[in-house]
């Protein structure tokens, strides 16, 4: 059977030992001798501990955690994150097309209206017919060629920087988190640990002080002598003492439990607060990295933006000077007027890749940040629940001891597989333990 | 050496069998000769630490490779992978530890029959008595040469033990166990879907309560059946064998009363 699952059935166990347990409470004890062996469910005492809730906590938050962390989970978030990330991909692509599609557009009235102008200019200079068209489109076409692979160069250069800039910007915040987690969880653990000592310590105190005054009750109880009146007035002494222990350490525990939550809460604050501005900080980072890299490339593109033609074209030698000046001019006005266009439609392409840029590296980060803490959570959670658990059984042992002692029983073992012919000894530990709950 | 804890599908089978045999527990016969071993104190002895420490940096270089291809694989597909980790893990774990395991054996088992004691057991296990032999076993551990094996085998004692893991593959136990794990898987994938969409505690309490329920009630009808005649099985053989406890396997440092065939026998 695997792990999972059997870690899960003592429960069940000690569910279903309570109740057959309890149809056998009121039979006579059995017999204690030198020789002979005890056991315990050490289970079902635990689960009658007063730190038992506290214990149940634990498991209940690590469950939740385990659910939302385990592999199959990671798995489904690893494809939601690619589902996302195809979305945002999809909305860039879209984008970039549209706004290319708007260029082009643009870009095609503009010749147009240039080489309407430039074949008006030849008319009226005495040059008719294809020669002008010819100039002014020739050019176009190899300018148009070296836009579209500069602009696809652009794209794919752009897109692998920002792969490159997330994964150092989730790594980093990962780090960051586990540092601030790790620092935390210390503080809270020295913490919890201080105050535990001193609960444990009050505890011991306490019944050590009590302890003659226990045993001598509890003798007195074990006499068959003893009258109706005088076995309840020891009964009622014995509660009395274990109220007034019980009423001291819990009222300890309260208040350190209000100290302990009130630091968690602080603590939480504190790593949030940090986390959010390292993020903000790397992702302001990485932003401007991203902004630099985009002007750098807009740069590089800009010779092959816009309808161009080039001032040494040969198709247009035969021309006089004059007439060329003029060609060349009117090529200079209809590129300035259709960059000035392309402008406005180029910053808003720019301001949906930047704000895209910022969901996919939020994404990521979030989502690394995310998986990390939760691993980190569930084992700092089990080192609690452990200790807690370890805190438990201890007392446990104790109180066993103390039983075994009264009864002379000489070997008692815990969490048998199946007791032929032992001493039962949890039902006398039962009472005990959960007498600590008054 | 196994590190073991305190709850497992033992505890189940124990807290059951309690219920039918504790009234008859009056008259309990006399035990002698148990002995008990901290393994925590014999895993500070240098060379089992050395060999941990071995065990642990593979241990999280097999986690690396896990995650990494456990990533992207389906759930079917990482259970899998997971199984082939794990025997990676357990030959590298036999590959250190054994040669270590085989004189610390042979240690307890000189000094155990040296003390005339019939078993020895995990010491997390006892709660008051028994004779504390881990002393006496570091010394022959960290002294110079091997330890002597005895001549004698161990007495028969009357505390004995079943393999857990033989009786989880008898085919009714397994198919049990499976079916319920299988079950469970399922209910893994849905109520996290369930929790995620849960955005208040009191919603998130509620999911988990509803899952431990379902697995509760799951438990009760796929497990439960099952557990009653293993239960049954090792009452019924210890009594005829005249012991007085049946303890795991994996409690068993020395010694016992090996009665794990009997009760495989009887579940066929």
């Amino acid at each position: 059977m695997t792990i999972g699952a059997r870690a899960r059935r003592p429960r069940l166990a000690a569910a279903v030992a309570a109740v057959l347990l309890s149809a056998c409470a009121h039979a006579s004890p059995p017999p204690g001798g030198p020789n002979v062996i005890g056991y315990i469910d050490m289970q079902q005492l635990v689960q009658k501990h007063p730190l038992y809730d506290q214990l149940e906590k634990y498991d209940l938050t690590i469950e939740a955690f385990d659910l939302r962390a385990t592999v199959p989970q990671a798995t489904a978030s690893d494809a939601d994150l690619r589902k996302r990330e195809a979305e945002l991909e999809h909305e860039l692509h879209a984008a970039a097309t549209r706004t290319q599609q708007l260029l082009d557009q643009k870009q095609q009235q503009y010749q147009q209206q240039e080489q309407a102008a430039i074949a008006a200019a030849l008319r009226g200079a005495g040059f008719g017919g294809p020669t002008a068209a010819q100039i002014a489109g020739s050019v176009t076409q190899t300018a148009q060629a070296q836009q579209a692979g500069a602009a696809a160069q652009m794209q794919h250069d752009y897109a692998s920087y920002r792969t490159t800039l997330q994964s150092q910007d989730r790594a980093q915040l990962v780090a960051a988190q586990k540092a601030l987690s790790g620092k935390a969880a210390r503080e809270y653990s020295a913490q919890a640990e201080q105050l535990q000592a001193k609960e444990s310590a009050l505890s011991l105190q306490l019944a050590n002080a009590d302890a003659p005054t226990r045993l001598a009750l509890r003798t007195k109880l074990s006499s068959l002598a003893l009258d109706d009146a005088a076995r309840d007035d020891a009964q009622k002494q014995l509660a009395d003492l274990d109220k007034k222990e019980a009423d001291q350490v819990a009222a300890m525990r309260n208040r350190d439990e209000q100290t302990l939550a009130a630091l968690q809460t602080q603590l939480r604050g504190q790593i949030q607060q940090e986390l959010n501005t390292q993020a903000s900080s790397i992702s302001k980072r990485s932003l401007t990295s991203l902004a630099q890299r985009q002007r750098q490339l807009a740069q590089q593109i800009a010779p092959f933006s816009g309808p161009s033609v080039g001032k040494g074209d040969t198709s247009g030698g035969s021309l006089p000077a004059p007439l060329r000046a003029r060609i060349a001019q009117l090529h200079t006005d209809y590129q300035q007027r259709f960059q000035s266009d392309a402008k406005t439609t180029i910053a808003d392409f720019q301001k949906t890749r930047e704000d895209l840029s910022r969901r996919y590296a939020a994404l990521h980060g979030v989502a690394g940040a995310a998986a990390g803490g939760a691993q980190e959570q569930i084992a700092t959670l089990r080192r609690k629940r452990d200790d807690l658990y370890d805190q438990i059984t201890g007392q446990i042992d104790r109180e066993v001891k103390l039983i075994a002692q009264q009864r002379g029983i000489s070997v008692v073992l815990s969490d048998v597989v199946a007791p032929a012919g032992g001493v039962d000894l949890t039902p006398d530990a039962l009472k005990d333990i959960e007498s600590l709950h008054q | 050496m196994e590190h073991i804890t305190r709850g497992r599908l033992a505890a189940l089978v124990f807290a059951l069998g309690t219920a039918v045999l504790g009234t008859t527990a009056v008259g309990a016969t006399d035990v002698t000769g148990i002995g008990t071993l901290d393994q925590t104190i014999l895993g500070s002895i240098p060379a089992f630490q050395t060999a941990n420490r071995q065990l642990q940096q593979y241990g999280a270089s097999l986690q690396k490779q896990y995650l990494g291809r456990a990533q992207h694989a389906s759930q079917s597909d990482q259970a899998k992978l997971a199984q082939e980790f794990q025997a990676k893990m357990a030959d590298k774990q036999r590959q250190l530890v054994a040669p270590l395991m085989r004189k610390a054996q042979v240690a307890v088992a000189s000094v155990a029959s040296s003390k005339n004691l019939t078993v020895v057991l995990d010491k997390r296990m006892v709660v008051v008595g028994g004779t504390d032999i881990t002393t006496n076993v570091r010394d022959l551990l960290t002294g110079i040469g091997d330890p002597v094996p005895p001549v004698s085998t161990p007495p028969p004692s009357s505390v004995g033990f079943v393999d857990q893991q033989a009786i989880d593959a008898t085919p009714k136990v397994k198919s049990a166990s499976d079916d319920f794990l299988s079950f469970k898987n399922q209910q893994d994938k849905a109520f996290s879907d369930k929790l995620k969409a849960a955005h208040t505690d009191a919603d998130r309490d509620a999911v988990l309560k509803e899952y431990r329920k379902t697995l509760d009630d799951r438990q009760n009808t796929t497990l439960k059946p099952v557990i009653d005649q293993t239960r049954s099985a090792i009452s019924d053989v210890a009594k005829q064998k005249g012991l007085v406890l049946v303890v795991d396997r994996a409690d068993i440092i020395y010694g016992g009363t090996d009665i794990t065939n009997d009760v495989t026998a009887k579940l066929k």
